[in-house]
């Protein structure tokens, strides 16, 4: 059974001009112990996903799903203390920014020490609980590669550099012991090797512990070195789901092939200072949405049908949405 | 024929701020020496605070140099001479949004360095501002326009309008691309690589993506901690690395391409 399904999810967001749909039908499926990709560009709604999963929806924003449940609980229907205790033990999120998701007014050790829940503490009275604590801390901290406990432990948020604070974050995600984490962006703006060392981290996580990872990013290279599968978004639309290799070496959707041509570095072919090929236009914003598929004003193979959004498709266990798919030229 | 861009052994030193009970030691940028010809594209990489944010700064002019010589066409440029640098060496910063001003409009942000650096009467001004429009994909219309009412790649392709509104032989950028989105870096690569092509611009060009400078630089210098780690060709620096931490950067963006 999926750790998490989502299915038809679509939110939409009272603008001035009516209701906008920031997430139009969007799908997705975590199994347990797979590292699932979600890539788009800024704009494409990957952010609201991981909100509208962990709930942190305003109210006058309108989710719909045909279904969004967690171990086959409707998270949409169970009530509020329910649903934050899942969130609390069950899943854990790791924010984009990892500084300033911190509080800066107490040291790392504090907020360490807080949120590890009380009925994993061993020992009946506050001595020894709070030593238990302290031995918790420690031992994360060193799982996730900071060696240097005692100064990171009585540091500010200030003080840390940013892939230090990002491993703390992670550190913090794991305190609860959860079966899925979810990352927003957790390599942006890294330099290659501390980019490197967090993705290590990740995927040993996702070996060691057998934890799900929801990995949210448009830094393809990243994504393409630890994910199983991959969702691509586009404007709040699913464009293109499947496993890794299968999308990198045959994209369906014009829209992930653009995104995959985009990297210089996946083809080697390429002679140098030789124009990149592209996808002309940039994203369109929330208030001047095409109708139908919303690439289409930017696709090069866009026909007089893609003014309807085109429905789900698959072959075998990848899935894409386009009324023209490369696969035809092949045939 | 005599290169273009000349740097002779370029330092820095930056003093450390006086305190009484803890013993600092300052940033120091050792010798630098590079040349770069004219169409040439040459990429600085580096780890952040490895300097090389602070070389571009002292190739622009923003900051003076403790020693060393810059020459321009064989001409020595005086850290004095700030308009002979500016007419000469532009910059494109990391953050094209935040280097525009919110509250004047596109015609008054192009018109300022013209203003300041130029003997242009209004009406020629206002026809090199067309015209630079046009060069880096924009209309003469949006001249009115003011900065929220663009695209991430507009501003980018303005910051880059902005740099060449001066004509000048060298444009130093500072990780232009990091802050775009895939498929509109793509698009802006593209302009800069025909731009370098049909101006002749050297181009300097400070980042860590592995893969872009891979692809558009001839030649690379590495830093790290402001000293210099490796200076050479493109292709030749990375298949067959000198130093260790070359070798390391290296590998592990091989690592990232080839999957496990």
């Amino acid at each position: 059974m999926a750790l998490l399904d989502i299915k038809n999810l679509t939110l939409e967001i009272n603008g001035s001009t009516g209701w906008i749909k920031a997430l139009d039908k969007v799908n997705l499926r975590i199994e347990e112990g797979e590292i699932r990709a979600l890539v788009g560009e800024s704009g494409s709604g990957k952010s609201l996903i991981v909100r509208a999963v962990v709930g942190a929806i305003p109210e006058n924003w309108r989710l719909t799903a045909d279904r969004l449940t967690w171990k086959g609980r409707d998270l949409l229907k169970i009530s509020q203390s329910e649903r934050r205790k899942i969130m609390r033990s069950e899943i854990a999120v790791i924010f984009q920014n990892p500084v300033a998701s911190l509080d800066p007014s107490s040291t790392l050790g504090e907020q360490l020490i807080e949120s590890i829940p009380g009925h994993i503490l061993k020992g009946k009275w506050f001595w020894q609980r709070s030593k238990h604590k302290q031995q918790i801390a420690i031992k994360l901290l060193h799982k996730v590669g900071i060696k240097d406990h005692k100064k990171y432990l009585k540091a500010y948020p200030n003080q840390i550099a940013d892939d230090i604070g990002q491993k703390f974050l992670i550190a913090c995600a794991l305190v609860s012991s959860p079966q899925l984490l979810i990352a927003d962006d957790p390599t942006r703006g890294m330099e290659i090797t501390t980019k490197i060392q967090i993705l290590k981290l990740l995927s040993q996580l996702n070996k060691t512990r057998n934890l799900s990872i929801l990995f949210v990013s448009h830094d393809l290279l990243a994504i393409s070195s630890m994910a199983n599968k991959m969702t691509v978004l586009y404007c709040g639309q699913t464009v293109e789901d499947g496993k890794m290799e299968q999308l990198r070496k045959r994209p369906l959707h014009p829209y992930t092939k653009a995104l995959l041509d985009s990297a210089p570095s996946f083809r080697k072919d390429l002679p140098p200072k030789s124009p990149l090929s592209t996808l002309d236009g940039t994203i369109p914003t929330l208030q001047h949405l095409p109708i139908g598929c919303r690439l289409g004003p930017r696709c090069p193979r866009a026909q007089r049908e893609c003014v309807k959004v085109p429905e789900l498709r698959y072959v075998q266990d990848h899935f894409y949405s386009c009324h023209f798919p490369l696969i035809r030229e092949k045939e | 024929m005599t290169a273009l861009l000349k740097v002779e052994n370029l330092e820095y030193y930056q003093k450390p701020t006086m305190s009484l009970f803890k013993k600092q030691s300052g940033f120091k940028l050792s010798k630098i020496n590079f040349e770069l010809n004219t169409g040439e594209t040459l990429a600085i990489l580096g780890e952040n605070g490895s300097g090389k944010s602070l070389l571009g700064k002292l190739l622009v002019g923003a900051e003076k140099p403790t020693a060393g010589h810059i020459y321009l066409n064989d001409q020595k440029l005086s850290p004095y001479n700030l308009r002979q640098r500016c007419l000469n060496i532009r910059m494109i910063f990391q953050h094209s949004n935040e280097s525009l001003n919110p509250g004047i409009n596109i015609a008054k942000i192009l018109e300022g360095p013209l203003i300041l650096n130029t003997k242009l009467n209004a009406s020629e001004r206002l026809q090199k501002i067309e015209e630079t429009l046009k060069l880096v994909g924009l209309l003469p219309d949006h001249m009115f326009f003011y900065r929220h009412m663009l695209s991430d790649g507009q501003r980018q392709r303005l910051a880059l309008a902005k740099a060449l509104i001066l004509d000048p032989q060298v444009i130093v950028a500072d990780e232009p691309f990091a802050a775009l989105d895939p498929s509109v870096r793509s698009q802006t690569i593209n302009l800069i690589m025909k731009l370098q092509k049909d101006l002749g611009l050297g181009f300097i060009f400070i980042s860590h993506n592995l893969g872009i400078i891979r692809h558009i630089s001839d030649r690379v210098l590495i830093l790290q901690n402001g000293d210099l780690v490796e200076a050479g060709k493109t292709d030749v620096v990375f298949n067959w690395p000198k130093s260790k931490y070359t070798e390391k950067l290296v590998k592990s963006h091989q690592s990232l391409i080839t999957p496990n």
